[in-house]
């Protein structure tokens, strides 16, 4: 079950990085940023269930944390510069 | 009773992470693929973590459920931030929203 | 100090912890120098303010969130999934009453996983969003949840 969950979102990541490189706009490449956070952690934890590793739960909870932080920094430019830059 | 439940969770998480797939590739600009990114596929994760919770509460313990949990609202924090930041930047770079009619 | 804080601190740290370990207590030396760092840490970095969050509301804001981000996703998968894509987004600029700093942010960062509408900018006290469809009511929404952010802050709206 939890392995072939794993699989289909793996596909919809496919689908999705087939899509951006056929229209490579740089807000579209941001958005592969986005997705790669979500999908990816929620193939991690299927797979660890699937798999019996549950040290990938571990990867799982380490790459949220990381996604998180560095996208809290990345935003705190945004939100200290305004929309007034540029 | 309670693996039924799980799995259900599982594949209503699958549901949401395809509709979030769908947005992304039929939406017309940035600023509505964002829309469903950031909604669509958190809410996916939420659910396939709280469907192997449940699993991780029959097998592994407390511990092991709520550990799980803890990745949702890393994710959420993630993800709000990432989808103000490439908002922002995207309005930043001059990209004008899609309106109804263009195209 | 108050011993109080240090104490809730050092039992949310070492519950951390145990969910982390997955329950096991071989480690748990290790756990415990990790706690003790953790809450000496964050007594220095975040010292104890007058101004602190209140659990009952801070429970009604995360039921108002949860609740409304499985609103917020039904929605957009909605839209997605229909056969004749039928999108009218447009933009709305919204006074923000909240006074600037956390619980502005608060409000922008949420409002990207609320129904309908994702931040755009914060420009002093407009907030621009992004509306996926018009017929949304988006107005009214934003200012739930602000009401809900500022009862936590303990500011008037």
């Amino acid at each position: 079950m939890s392995l072939g969950i794993a699989l289909f979102l793996l596909a919809n990541l496919v689908a999705a990085l087939v899509a951006a490189a056929r229209r490579p706009t740089p807000a579209d490449l941001m958005l592969t940023a986005l997705l790669f956070g979500s999908t990816g952690v929620g193939v991690l934890v299927l797979l660890a269930r699937a798999m019996q590793l549950p040290a990938l739960v571990d990867v799982a909870l380490t790459l949220a944390l990381l996604a998180a932080i560095t996208g809290i920094a990345f935003a705190r430019r945004a939100w200290h510069a305004g929309s007034r830059d540029e | 009773m309670s693996e039924f439940t799980s799995n259900s969770l599982l594949v209503v998480g699958a549901f949401f992470y395809f509709a979030g797939t769908v947005g992304l590739l039929r939406f017309p600009d940035v600023y509505t693929r964002l829309h469903a990114l950031a909604k669509a596929d958190n809410l996916g994760l939420g659910c396939v973590l709280a469907g192997l919770a449940l699993q991780a509460l029959e097998t592994d313990g407390l511990a092991a459920a709520l550990k799980l949990l803890l990745i949702w609202p890393l994710a959420l924090a993630a993800s709000a931030a990432v989808s103000y930041a490439i908002a922002q930047r995207a309005a930043a770079l001059g990209v004008r929203p899609w309106q109804k009619g263009d195209e | 100090m108050k011993p109080l804080t240090v104490f809730w601190r050092g039992v949310s740290f070492a519950l951390l912890w145990w969910v982390l370990a997955e329950g096991r207590m071989d480690g748990w030396w290790v756990g415990l120098c990790g706690v003790a760092a953790a809450t000496w840490a964050s007594l220095r970095l975040s010292p104890p303010r007058a101004g602190r969050l209140r659990a009952v509301p801070l429970l009604r804001f995360l039921a108002f969130f949860l609740w409304n981000s499985v609103r917020g996703g039904w929605q957009v998968a909605r839209l997605a999934l229909r056969p004749r894509l039928d999108l009218a987004p447009t933009t709305l600029d919204l006074a923000v009453m909240l006074p600037a700093g956390g619980a502005r942010q608060l409000m922008l960062n949420t409002l990207s996983l609320m129904p309908g509408t994702v931040g755009v900018g914060l420009d002093d006290a407009t907030l621009r969003l992004h509306v996926l469809d018009s017929r949304l009511p988006v107005a009214r929404e934003a200012r739930a949840l602000e009401a809900h952010i500022a009862r936590l802050f303990e500011v008037a709206p």
